[in-house]
């Protein structure tokens, strides 16, 4: 009987014994166990999080449809090293509880080999220092907490923490680079009330300060999370006069806020508006014509740069696959998908440890451009351009021209990481 | 034997069977299974603190969180000294929580029904803006993260360490377990008649000489102490304590587990705990509209079943009614 | 300077009227059912899409919109209350609240699931897109808007309880339910109206909060936790008190955005918790016997 198909008995033996022998050791880490040195199982497993409902919930969306497609391509292409790739999804709602719950999930009772995703900074850093008791890759694919690569990874070394979308450094220090330029010499801010917007908002100054000393930064406000009505923050800032808006709010938020903006006449009044996340799918689509025309922007991915064969391609699949322009949360999963696939087939093996060291310093061929994944902090280092905001009738919404590239590994933090400011 | 013995009897069997299968389940459950019968039983703990102010003293409180959280951030912080060892820091930031109970209790029992609500909402949320904007103690909005669990020892004697999550469990589920049995016999005590007193008929019990407002006091105080042990063996188990844990959000998960279960028997919470989480597992799995079906849930409850799940058994399967709380007016 | 604190208190003003408008409806539906809503923010969430809806369905007429959204959710209203809230009278208040938070958990998903997770938006119309000099400084149109809104319900809803047989009847059932039935009053009939028309201002201050927000799944939620606080800081079932709690939210809000930006979090349970220290049934509310 020939032995290519299917164990033959003396193996069936083999494989039970050490099965039984697996078990008993495993119950120490978790039933069913997972022996490590595996080659490559099938299918290979991975989990995915993010945030998928409330306000935000597009989000969450946007990463499932950009991982899926990932997924499809290479299942129908033969899999990774033979192995098809299952996901998972579960929704973070935002609450660092309920993803380590999630994650737990995943790992130890569904058998995930990889977890991607995560929107919240929070929830960022909670499920990544839990990686180091799960052992398992986790590749983030929005959340941009400077503590993420900078705390988790380069201090306390949870090497199993990775991330594929730029840090807030594109928010706070790219930012200032597109500042220097233009005509302001006053700037106020309207931001989020929390890390994410006073980080930003702290980089942008002090880097911004370094390349204009004559610029100063003359009002302040934080809008709560969940704001709706930005009324009186931008009636507080606009008592400064202003000759420019940095913000750093994002979302549905950042529909709302232009709109009032607007309605406050906050366009004649300033020479510059600044959104690091303004260049967002859902946000262009959110405000459509009412998106005034020069409002300097930025994303994590922009679809339209760079203008190769290979963004052209994903672009293309995507709006074929689910009838939409990638948001940019699409393309960091879907590069995270292909990472994982990358890593694998490179390093012939699940194993974690050897996982590590493949991803460090690995190239990433992505619809994004040029990237690599930074050995000490585990950062992919990609460069996302910003642009003015203008209205093209070839897009039903508006688009970016007139950007400026800036190489992210000039003005990325590097480490030691000293304190900012 | 008459029916109320031989229930007694079912009962004390039951609460064995559980305790057991509690302290057998690392040797044969995964550890996604231990991690999600450990969120049960704080949510028991933190449920049946909720359920001594509501269902025991007939006072709804959307505050609880507060003190939960409160133990949480205190355990976390002493922890995080890593001179503290685990015990004393657990029962450090249970007793924080309660001094905030004591403090916050004084103001709210001046007042009765709604507004008695709405000002432990308050200052659960007043709890939780000081979390999000305390940063250089709290850590913020992104918390408190990487919380060592340390080890539990008597110098000379031994130490284990806490790392592995199947010593955690077992740390956590014997003090759980004496939590929820200190609670058990509050219920039955003295203290407790006179606190379901209250919830019947106030006015008579102040008339008959007792201080009702001390012993409001007292209740407010002790469901503080629970709602912080919660609290305070929650954050070794997640190494990380956020914001989040004071919402009032997180103040309606023992207000609706204590509703699903039933709030007039001791352990309505407790079946309400597990329904809740496990509930919401199973149904996480299959769609992500989860809210909805939990609502319909909850209207069918609130339509056919008010004693709860529990309520809803004991009916089914006693001899005689058994005692209803003030579900009509 | 002086100037400028008006200008902000004005500002603060025009965001209060939202929150006036689901204030009102709670208000009343407390005072005259003696239930608190907790699904009154969903009724505000269920008029903006349902606005939305028609102003998508109808090709951007915001104001075909305005009048249909809310009129459809006035009819849930009454289907909320004949089928279900009418079974809850009788019970326990943790019981009604159970009941009502049951439909805020059905009605987010059920709008998530029709509309999907993304939040939308409509474009500001046209006409109401300007600004206004005021104090030197612009003030938009939309805001002049709706503190036109807000007074005028404010207005309608006095003349409507104060002046009219059916105001009356109303203000008897709330103060004495009894012997409003003994005096012929249909009181079931009348718990029904008022519901429906409670639900009808909720939605009509999302229909409103559409050309200028973004609407979501969950969006009620914010603004119910407001409106309870306003209602009690007013005084359970007193209108003129709701009146009053959603202005002092409103200038708490603008002046402490102003001058106390490290407390905004916390400003109107702080207001609230002094209030209640002070009076502890409100600023109006009267001691339940």
């Amino acid at each position: 009987m020939s032995n290519t198909r299917g164990l033959n008995r003396r193996d069936f033996l083999k494989v039970s014994v050490a099965g039984a022998a697996g078990v008993a050791l495993g119950s120490e880490l978790g039933f069913p166990a997972i022996v490590h040195a595996a080659k490559v199982k099938d299918p290979i497993k991975i989990g995915l999080q993010g945030i998928m409902s409330g306000p935000l919930g597009a989000y969450g969306e946007y990463m499932k449809k950009g991982a899926t497609l990932a997924m499809e391509e290479i299942n129908s292409k033969g899999g990774v090293l033979g192995s098809k790739i299952e996901m998972n999804f579960r929704d973070e709602e935002l609450k660092p509880d309920v993803a380590v719950k999630n994650a737990r999930f995943f790992v130890d009772d569904w058998g995930a080999d990889f977890l991607i995703g995560i929107d919240s900074s929070g929830v960022a850093l909670a499920v990544g220092q839990l990686m180091a008791e799960l052992n398992k890759i986790l590749i983030v694919t929005h959340a941009a907490t400077e503590k993420y690569n900078e705390g988790l990874v380069y201090q306390k070394q949870i090497k199993q923490c990775f991330r594929v979308s730029v840090p807030v450094y594109q928010d706070g220090i790219a930012s200032a680079y597109v500042a220097k330029d233009l005509p302001v010499k006053t700037w106020a801010t309207v931001s989020p009330d929390y890390e994410y917007g006073y980080t930003s908002w702290k980089m942008f100054k002090y880097y911004l300060k370094e390349l204009r000393p004559d610029v100063e930064f003359v009002g302040e406000s934080w809008a709560k999370f969940g704001t709706t009505d930005f009324s009186s923050h931008i009636t507080k800032v606009m008592a400064e006069k202003p000759e420019g808006i940095f913000t750093t709010e994002w979302g549905g938020e950042a529909v709302a806020f232009v709109k009032q903006a607007r309605l406050f006449q906050v366009f004649y009044q300033t020479k510059a508006w600044m959104n690091p996340m303004g260049g967002a799918m859902d946000v262009l689509h959110g405000l459509g014509k009412e998106y005034p025309d020069g409002a300097w922007v930025s994303s994590r991915y922009w679809f339209l740069y760079p203008d190769t064969a290979r963004n052209r391609a994903f672009v293309e699949a995507f709006r074929k696959r689910w009838n939409d322009f990638p948001a940019y949360v699409a393309e960091t999963s879907y590069t995270a998908v292909y990472a994982i696939k990358k890593a694998v087939e490179k390093a012939g093996t699940l194993d974690v440890q050897t996982l590590i060291s493949t991803l460090e310093g690995m190239e990433l061929d992505r619809p994004a451009g040029e990237c690599v994944i930074r050995a000490e902090d585990h950062q992919a280092v990609y460069t996302v351009p910003w642009g003015e905001i203008t209205h093209d009738p070839r897009y039903p919404m508006p688009i970016l021209r007139n950007l400026k590239v800036f190489p992210a590994k000039e003005y990325y933090r590097k480490p030691p990481f000293p304190p900012i400011g | 034997m008459d029916a109320v013995a031989s229930r007694r009897r079912w009962s004390r069997l039951l609460v064995a069977g559980v305790v057991i299968a509690l302290l057998v389940l690392p040797q044969v459950g995964g550890r996604f299974w231990q991690y999600l019968t450990l969120n049960i039983l704080l949510l028991s703990l933190f449920s049946l603190s909720f359920n001594l102010l509501f269902g025991m003293t007939g006072l709804l409180s959307f505050g609880q969180a507060a003190f939960y959280a409160t133990g949480a951030y205190a355990t976390a912080l002493l922890l995080r000294t890593e001179v503290i060892p685990l015990l004393p820091s657990v029962i450090l930031g249970t007793v924080v929580a309660a001094l905030l109970a004591a403090f916050i209790g004084f103001f709210c029992v001046r007042h009765t029904h709604v507004y008695f609500a709405m000002l432990t909402l308050a200052f659960g949320m007043m709890v939780y803006a000081i979390m999000w904007k305390w940063t250089p103690v709290t850590g913020g909005d992104d918390g408190l993260i990487g919380i060592p669990r340390g080890s539990l020892s008597i110098p000379g004697l031994f130490t284990i360490r806490m790392d592995p999550l199947a010593h955690y469990y077992y740390f956590l589920t014997v003090l759980a377990l004496l939590g929820i049995y200190a609670l058990y016999r509050i219920s039955r005590s003295p203290f407790g008649l006179v606190l379901n007193g209250m919830r019947e008929n106030a006015g008579r019990v102040e008339f008959a000489g007792i201080p009702t407002r001390r012993y409001l006091w007292w209740a407010f105080t002790i469901a503080g102490f629970f709602a912080g042990l919660a609290g305070s063996l929650m954050a070794p188990l997640e190494s990380t304590v956020a914001p989040a844990s004071a919402h009032w959000a997180k103040s309606a998960e023992p207000v609706m587990a204590s509703l699903i279960g039933g709030p007039f028997t001791f352990a309505g919470p407790i079946v309400g705990s597990l329904i809740y989480i496990g509930l919401k597992e199973v149904i996480v799995r299959f769609t992500q509209y989860w809210l909805l079906i939990f609502g319909t849930g909850l209207l069918v409850l609130v339509l056919g079943f008010r004693g709860g799940v529990v309520g809803f058994l004991l009916q089914r399967f006693a001899r005689r009614d058994s005692p209803a709380g003030p579900a009509e007016k | 300077m002086v100037g400028t604190l008006l200008y902000q208190g004005l500002v603060g003003l025009s965001e209060a009227m939202y929150l006036w408008l689901v204030a009102a409806g709670l208000s009343l539906i407390f005072g005259v059912l003696r239930i608190l809503n907790f699904a009154h923010g969903s009724l505000f969430m269920l008029g903006a899409y349902l606005a939305f809806y028609f102003i998508r369905l109808l090709g951007g007429n915001f104001w075909v919109g305005l009048l249909l959204g809310p009129m459809v959710v006035a009819a849930v209203g009454w289907a909320l209350e004949s089928f279900f809230l009418r079974r809850v009278y009788h019970l326990d208040v943790a019981f009604q609240l159970l009941l009502t938070f049951a439909f805020v958990l059905i009605f987010d998903d059920l709008v998530k699931l029709v509309w999907g997770p993304l939040y939308q938006s409509v474009a500001t119309p046209a006409v109401l897109s300007g600004a206004v000099r005021v104090l030197g400084r612009p003030y938009p149109v939309y805001n002049l808007f709706i503190l036109g809104v807000g007074a005028l319900v404010g207005l309608g809803l006095w003349l409507l309880l104060e002046q009219t047989p059916w105001g009356t009847v109303v203000r008897a059932a709330a103060s004495d339910r009894d012997m409003a039935s003994a005096l012929g009053v249909r009181v079931p009939r009348l718990y029904t109206a008022v519901f429906i028309f409670g639900a009808w201002l909720a939605a009509l201050g999302g229909a409103l909060s559409v050309p200028v927000h973004t609407i979501s799944p969950g969006m009620g939620e914010s603004i119910i936790i407001e409106a309870f606080l306003v209602v009690v800081i007013g005084g359970l079932g007193s209108l003129k008190g709701a009146f009053l709690g959603a202005v002092l939210i409103g200038l708490l809000h603008a002046y402490g955005i102003m001058f106390l930006p490290m407390f905004e979090l916390a400003l109107a349970y702080i207001g609230m918790a002094i209030v209640l220290i002070i009076r502890p049934w409100g600023m109006f509310g009267v001691r339940e016997v």
